[in-house]
């Protein structure tokens, strides 16, 4: 009889086994935990945001992971952001995909929740050190590269350009004008303004700027301005001195007054990224690893260049006109 | 050679139990797999028809809208107003705009009429244009009549062009996603002429696709005639080529249905195409749509499980009650191998081994009753052979002396006569003796005396004897005539061939709950080969000239058993004595 119950037991370990088994490859236990998305922004005016949201939403779908969103309303409430990430620690998120608002404070938090075991990607704004698993944004430095090829072709090979960037010291913007620069210094004959000029994000301050420098260099037959209030403050200076056109603005990003400025010919060119594929690849590498997969250190979702003849290129029409989402 | 011992197993029960578990296993797994594939394929057969039929759906409704606009359309550039505006030489003059606040004026109430239409808009050949927007800004002329729709309008020959998707720019600051529904009226060229346009809100197609759930990852897709995709979900991956979708297979599919991807991305195309060219497409991920596929799984792999594990635990049951009584019956068989007859197995089941049971019940009584039947035939066969051993004895003996009374008688000497014709009479008596086997020492002591008397006188002068019995011995029990052939053996093969007179000797004496009785000559003697031969032949019990002695060896072993029996000693010339021993059984005058 003692044999029998031996018998039992065993039948009874294969049953428990079998169940061990299908819980451990069960994909559903994992996939209750949402993957925890924090832009710099949930302001749902900022365009950017919403489009790299969609890109968001669309990999959730695909790669059938609930995400969930929080962030500041502020870009710049880093202290807000480092607190939303101090209580996501605890809530043990599948994966954090986040957009640093600062290089250097999320630092330590971005460390701690590694130190969590949480998988962390960073979309947009990376971070210093380079700590995340896979950095998704643009190539800055290319995006620049871009921008000064576009200049290149619109003036004459003495031209003399001036650089008007955005905030200084940021990432973004360092990499934007490091590209530039070394763009047009590969043409020999192309004089570029050793100073650089900063915008801080305003379109009033572009503005000034370079309707002080229109009047006081007169020279400056080309302006590469590196971010998009930079751009438009920039547009409106030339419009209004009546020099549209001749000087040559080229322009990041797009908005509506971008592309009106850019159909009336005050702007030639804008570089606009791609928020919606970062949106998308971000979720796509958290996704990848938190399954254990390896992913790509960096991860460029490239730019493009826009001018009034491919505006309307079906391609370029999504990437300058998101549909709106009823969402 | 080791692999097949691997399966030769010791125990019914064991093979049992694993060709049991073998089968049981091989079945629920047959009947899992079977059940699960089926199930799974029923849901797929569904998920098919309902993503069918969605597709269709999200077909007609398009088709409808893109009826309703072309209706929209007609009804717009029904009146002979466009046609008058369009006509004029002058569109800015004060009629033209006096005509155009009119027409704006009609085309408004039409788009209040309907939320997905965006825009309604005219261009005349003659420059003129209008639209239900009271104080437009358009693009420049040139931009406007440089975009698609006009150019499909004024292409296609007064049918109706419809666009693919695409971001309406005839307006300043304003970008909407539409799909633009445009009409020549009148020819090419003329005066008078023009292309009236509708555009449908894109918004209205979007919602439509996705509202529609295709499982988790599932979606609906539409394409213009061209291949130009007019709304994806995924629109942008397709443009920068993070994914595609193999658009010219889908244009050519003749079927309507598709499958691309492997395993989880395995992807059914489902195609539906309205009378515009538009194709809906609609995307399912089969391994999802199975929505339960995983619960089947677990549900068929669940049950599996528990059936293997009530079956397992039925077999090893089963296989022990079956295996259980056989065990029993084996170790029964056992017992009466080692000669335990008295053995019954209790029968309570009525079905083969219970049969089997009674007939091992039977075979053993059978066995029983056969070996008690030897013993008796034995016993039987004894007896009979002591009687004729018995028997034996006599005649002859009787003859002999009868001879030498006759020949007594002739020779005149009555005193011998009388005395031996008296022994005669005595040794009969002593050795009828009721037919008992056993008798008193003394009676055996009496039959003896008798029979020396009778040799005394036959071989006078050949030997004298003397009897030196104890006293205590003459009430024990013995065989009957058992010293009668040890005295004969002592006269004729000791003392008759010998010149001198002889002298035997009989003794007797208890010893440790023996008797033992010696008969001693002084005669030839034997040398020690020929002791040795003649207690080979004791042993043997072989019959031959011989026979008293193997004979008396014999009866007393088949009657007192194994270690009695005779013995002898004996030197040449100096004489033979054999020793007779048997066990002290008081005889009933003892006491």
């Amino acid at each position: 009889m003692r044999r029998t119950f031996g018998w039992i037991a065993a039948a009874l370990l294969v049953v428990l086994a079998a169940w061990k088994l299908y819980e451990s490859i069960s994909p559903r236990a994992e996939q209750q935990k949402p993957l925890l998305f924090v832009p710099k922004t949930v302001d749902g005016r900022s365009d950017f945001w919403r489009v790299l949201g969609m890109g968001v939403q669309t990999a959730a779908k695909e790669f059938g992971v609930q995400v969930q969103t929080v962030g500041t309303v502020a870009e710049t409430d880093v202290d807000g952001q480092i607190a939303l990430l101090e209580r996501a620690i605890e809530e043990r998120p599948r994966a954090i995909v986040l957009a640093a608002s600062d290089y250097n404070r999320v630092v330590p938090v971005a460390k701690r929740i590694q130190a969590a075991g949480i998988p962390l990607i960073t979309v947009d704004a990376g971070l210093n050190g380079g700590i995340a698993a896979s950095f998704v944004a643009t190539d800055n430095y290319e995006a620049g590269r871009k921008a000064g090829e576009a200049a290149l072709r619109l003036l004459p090979q003495d031209a003399t350009i001036a650089v008007v960037s955005f905030v200084k010291g940021t990432a973004t913007s360092m990499e934007r004008e490091r590209g530039v620069r070394e763009r047009l210094a590969e043409a020999p004959g192309v004089n570029v303004l050793e100073e650089t000029y900063f915008s801080d994000g305003s379109i009033d301050k572009a503005y000034r700027i370079v309707s002080r420098l229109l009047r006081e260099r007169p020279d400056i037959q080309g302006f590469v301005c590196l971010n998009e209030p930079t751009t438009t403050g920039a547009a409106k200076a030339l419009q209004e001195s009546g020099r549209a056109g001749e000087v040559k603005l080229v322009g990041f990003d797009s908005s509506t007054d971008e592309i009106d400025y850019l159909e009336a010919d005050v702007i030639q060119a804008i570089v606009v990224q791609n928020p919606f594929n970062m949106g998308y690849l971000a979720v796509r590498a958290a996704v990848d690893a938190a399954r254990g997969k390896r992913t790509e250190p960096v991860i460029d979702t490239g730019s493009e260049v826009i001018t009034k003849q491919n505006l309307y290129n079906k391609e370029n029409q999504k990437l300058l006109f998101p549909f709106d989402d009823p969402d | 050679m080791a692999q097949r011992r691997l399966f030769r197993f010791k125990s019914i029960h064991t093979s049992m139990a694993l060709a049991f578990s073998c089968l049981i296993v091989g079945i629920t797994a047959l009947l899992t797999y079977n059940s699960y594939r089926l199930s799974a394929s029923a849901a797929t057969g569904n998920a098919k028809i309902y993503t069918g039929q969605l597709t269709q759906q999200v077909n007609a409704n398009i088709q409808t809208y893109l009826d309703t606009m072309a209706s929209i359309s007609a009804l717009a550039g029904s009146g002979e107003e466009l046609e008058k505006l369009a006509s004029l030489p002058d569109p800015q003059s004060e009629e033209g705009a006096r005509k155009a606040a009119s027409i704006s004026r009609f085309f408004r109430s039409v788009v209040r009429s309907r939320e997905d239409i965006s825009t309604i808009l005219f261009v005349g050949s003659n420059g003129a244009v209008v639209s239900d927007r009271a104080e437009a800004k358009f693009k420049p002329l040139d931009d406007i009549t440089a975009q698609e729709w006009y150019r499909g309008a004024r292409d296609s020959g007064g049918k109706v062009a419809i666009s693919s998707s695409h971001v309406q720019h005839v307006y300043k600051r304003e970008y909407p996603w539409v799909v633009s529904i445009s009409r020549m009226l009148g020819r090419p060229g003329e005066a008078g002429s023009g292309v009236l346009m509708v555009d449908l809100n894109l918004n209205v197609i979007n919602n439509l696709c996705r509202q529609i759930q295709l499982g988790q990852r599932g979606y609906v897709f539409i394409l213009d005639p061209a291949g130009d995709l007019i709304y994806h979900p995924q629109q942008q991956l397709l443009y920068s080529r993070l994914k595609s979708e193999d658009i010219p297979s889908l244009l050519n599919s003749k079927t309507g249905l598709l499958t691309k991807g492997k395993g989880r991305d395995l992807r059914l195309y489902t195609i539906g195409t309205n009378d515009y060219g538009w194709k809906v497409v609609g995307v399912t991920y089969p391994d999802e749509l199975v929505g339960n596929k995983g619960e089947i799984r677990n549900t068929s792999l669940l049950a599996g499980g528990l059936f293997l594990a009530v079956g397992l635990a039925l077999s090893v049951l089963l296989s022990y009650r079956l295996a259980n009584p056989i065990k029993r019956l084996e170790h029964l068989m056992k017992k009466v191998e080692k000669g335990d007859f008295n053995i019954r197995v209790d029968v309570e089941s009525t079905d083969e081994i219970g049969k089997l049971s009674r007939s091992f019940n039977l075979m053993i009584g059978k066995i029983k009753d056969l070996m008690e039947q030897i013993v008796e035939e034995q016993e039987q066969k004894r007896i009979s052979e002591l009687k004729a051993m018995q028997a034996q004895i006599q005649p002859h003996f009787l003859y002999n002396t009868l001879d030498s009374i006759i020949w007594m008688g002739e020779m005149g000497k009555m005193q011998d006569v009388v005395r031996m014709t008296t022994a005669l009479a005595k040794l009969f008596r002593a050795s009828i003796s009721k037919g008992d086997e056993l008798v008193p020492v003394g009676t055996e002591l009496e039959h003896i005396r008798s029979y020396l008397t009778i040799q005394h006188i036959r071989y006078k002068n050949k030997f004298t004897y003397e009897i030196e019995l104890d006293p205590d011995i003459l009430s024990c029990l013995t065989l009957k005539l058992v010293l009668q052939p040890l005295v004969e053996n002592a006269i004729y093969h000791g003392l008759k061939q010998q010149a001198i007179i002889g002298h035997i000797r009989i003794t007797g004496r208890k010893h440790d709950g023996e008797i033992e009785l010696r008969v001693s000559d002084d005669g030839a003697g034997m040398t020690e080969g020929q002791v040795r031969e003649l207690t080979a032949k004791l042993r043997s019990g072989e019959d031959g000239p011989g026979v008293g002695l193997p004979n008396v060896n014999q009866r007393i072993r088949l009657t007192f058993g194994e270690p009695y029996g005779l013995e002898i000693e004996s030197e040449p010339e100096e004489g033979t004595t054999v020793i007779l021993r048997f066990p002290e059984i008081p005889g009933e005058g003892a006491a």
